[in-house]
């Protein structure tokens, strides 16, 4: 049944995301990203890991995907960008990334041939991440409360609306 | 491995509300009627014939709002990886959470201070500074 | 009977579809009676057949897409807002043995649910193709991140006063005093953050009838309308119930009535509040709504978490 469940959703995954690369228009595109977010977030699950499931969902389906959403709908190009899209996605374009990645996938499958890639999950509580985050890592915490703040004033002045007297 | 005894009833439900929502939005296919208009293709715009597209460009301040959202999001999860263990942490967990908060709030202060927080159109501005002196 | 039984999952669904649909009638009634005139009261005993006449009539509108809308997107939007409410009620402890799951991340699980109902909105009004819906679904977009930013926080003050996520274990932590008293900074964020997020009045900008005339659902008629519609009530039963999980004690309750009524009683009252907000309160200007999320609600939240960690953490040696 798990087994079953895990290949459901790896295979959601995979489809969607190849929907995403080969989509031409940007919000199409957009929502199977969401749906493949929303797949791994059951993998996570699947294996044991409520608490990255969840904020999987939470973060990057909820909050990143919203902002890439705000992104299309302000430039709001509708068709012209849809040819564009068509033209660029040629065999130039998209035969060296997948090469790449193909030799990634054999180096995986080696390793799991080798019997190296299976870590049967166990369960990890929310109270366990959160001991782990506020006892030994104290400081990657703060240092990630930091670089947050760093992103924050920098995206606010890049992204300024311009002062008009 | 997720315990699957506990999977079967939320599939199960997930899969009645998915047929919920189909027959709600496939029978009225069947069952309504079709009517044609002289306007029934046009946008509805309170009865003005409408002019221009919908592609309008839109003020940098929603993109902000989407930039910050996320930012805060992140932090927030922290406090929800925090507020489960507090306990267990104790002191130290404690007055690491309060240099966090204290940076986040840093970071408000500093976005209210120069005006990223302030949605009032330039018009509004100018009013209520009127009124104020 | 046990968490999760068929009769327990049937039921549950069947029933808060039922409360939700009542819930229209309930409102119209109400802010009838609040606003000095009748309401919907010609069918049936008080005008109860209302809904289901309503409900007939729904059904059997044209079925009608825009040609000018991005036709798989608009038929996609109403049905996330339903999905989502309707699965948030999984994880609701309704009470002992009633309910579907025992979900050990229950309450992460409904802020993962809410923050993916914004794309109800945005996506209606985005291929909508309709200058109104566009506008409405940029405002409501702008104004549910907005507040959830800190719904997700104010909750954070029961959590650490129940040391966990499991709804049924933050009800159980609540024998000695109603979270409601030590958390009255959370309560009332909470609501806030919740009337906000269903955009109902005052917060309703994204469907302001004056300005927007409807909305980002401007396009919408028939039952998809009908979808947007129910799915508002249905968000209003979710977010009562979950303000009764964690606030008001859930299922507690004297004995002399059984769990079940008292959380239905409660959350009844908690839905009634929300409908006479509706009717009381006036909507405020949109600049006003995004800087009193950010700059009033949002401190206050984080304020209400470092008390009642220090607050605890002091009482607890």
């Amino acid at each position: 049944m798990e087994l079953f469940l895990f290949y459901l959703s790896a295979g959601i995954c995979a489809v969607s995301t190849a929907m995403v690369i080969t989509g031409v228009n940007a919000l199409h595109s957009l929502l199977y990203l969401i749906v493949s977010l929303l797949a791994a977030a059951f993998i996570f699950y699947l294996l044991g890991a409520y608490f990255a499931a969840l904020l999987e969902v939470i973060i990057y389906a909820g909050a990143i995907m919203v902002l890439f959403v705000f992104v299309v709908m302000m430039l709001n190009l509708g068709r012209q960008t849809i040819e564009q899209e068509k033209s660029w996605l040629n065999a130039k374009m998209w035969i060296g990334p997948s090469l790449l990645a193909a030799l990634l996938l054999l180096e995986l499958g080696y390793l799991f041939a080798q019997g190296q890639g299976t870590a049967i999950g166990q369960q990890v509580s929310a109270k366990q991440v959160g001991i782990a985050l506020f006892g030994p890592y104290l400081l990657a915490v703060e240092l990630a409360s930091m670089l947050l703040l760093a992103g924050l004033v920098g995206a606010y002045h890049l992204g300024r609306p311009l002062e008009r007297p | 491995m997720a315990q699957t005894t506990a999977l079967w009833p939320l599939i199960i439900y997930f899969a009645a509300v998915l047929v919920v929502v189909g027959v709600m939005l496939g029978l009225p296919n069947l069952l309504g009627q079709r009517s044609r208009g002289k306007a029934t293709v046009e946008p509805f715009e309170s009865g003005i014939v409408p002019v221009g597209d919908t592609k309008i460009r839109f003020s940098v301040q929603f993109y902000l709002i989407a930039i910050f959202f996320v930012i805060f999001d992140l932090e927030a999860v922290y406090l929800f990886a925090w507020a489960v263990a507090f306990r267990e942490s104790g002191w130290a967990g404690f007055i690491e959470i309060v240099v966090f908060i204290f940076v986040l709030i840093a970071a408000l202060a500093y976005l209210w201070l120069i005006g990223a927080l302030d949605w009032r159109t330039r018009r509004q501005r100018r009013v209520e500074s009127k009124i104020n002196n | 009977m046990t968490v999760g039984s068929p009769l327990n999952v049937f039921g549950i669904l069947f029933s808060v579809i039922t409360v939700s649909a009542l819930l229209i009638w309930v409102e119209r009634r109400l802010i009838g009676i609040w606003q000095d005139r009748l309401g919907p009261n010609r069918l049936g005993p008080l005008g109860l057949m209302q809904v289901a006449a309503d409900m007939i009539k729904i059904f059997f509108k044209e079925d009608w897409t825009p040609p000018f809308a991005d036709r798989p997107v608009f038929f996609i939007a109403p049905a996330i807002i339903m999905i989502a409410t309707l699965t948030g009620f999984v994880v609701i402890p309704f009470a002992p043995g009633i309910g579907v799951v025992d979900f050990n991340f229950g309450l992460l699980y409904f802020l993962a649910l809410s923050s993916l109902s914004v794309y109800s909105v945005v996506l209606a009004g985005y291929v909508s193709n309709n200058k109104y819906a566009l506008l409405g679904s940029l405002r409501a977009a702008a104004q549910t991140i907005s507040y959830e930013v800190f719904m997700g926080l104010s909750v954070m003050g029961v959590v650490m006063l129940a040391g966990s996520f499991n709804l049924r274990e933050i009800v159980e932590a609540q024998r000695d005093v109603w979270f409601c008293l030590p958390q009255i900074a959370g309560l009332v964020t909470f609501t806030i953050a919740a009337i906000a997020e269903m955009h109902r009045a005052p917060f309703d900008l994204p469907e302001g009838e004056q300005e927007l005339v409807a909305g980002f659902h401007m396009e919408y008629s028939g039952m998809k309308f009908g979808m947007f519609f129910v799915g508002e009530y249905l968000s209003v039963t979710l977010n009562a119930a979950m303000m009764v999980t964690l606030f008001f004690g859930g299922w507690l309750g004297p004995a002399f009535l059984p769990p079940l009524l008292w959380f239905m009683l409660k959350t009844s009252l908690v839905i009634i509040f929300f409908i006479l907000v509706r009717s009381a309160l006036p909507r405020p200007r949109y600049d006003q709504l995004m800087s009193f999320g950010w700059k009033v609600m949002l401190p206050v939240t984080l304020l209400n978490l470092l008390v009642t960690g220090a607050a605890v953490l002091s009482t607890q040696h």
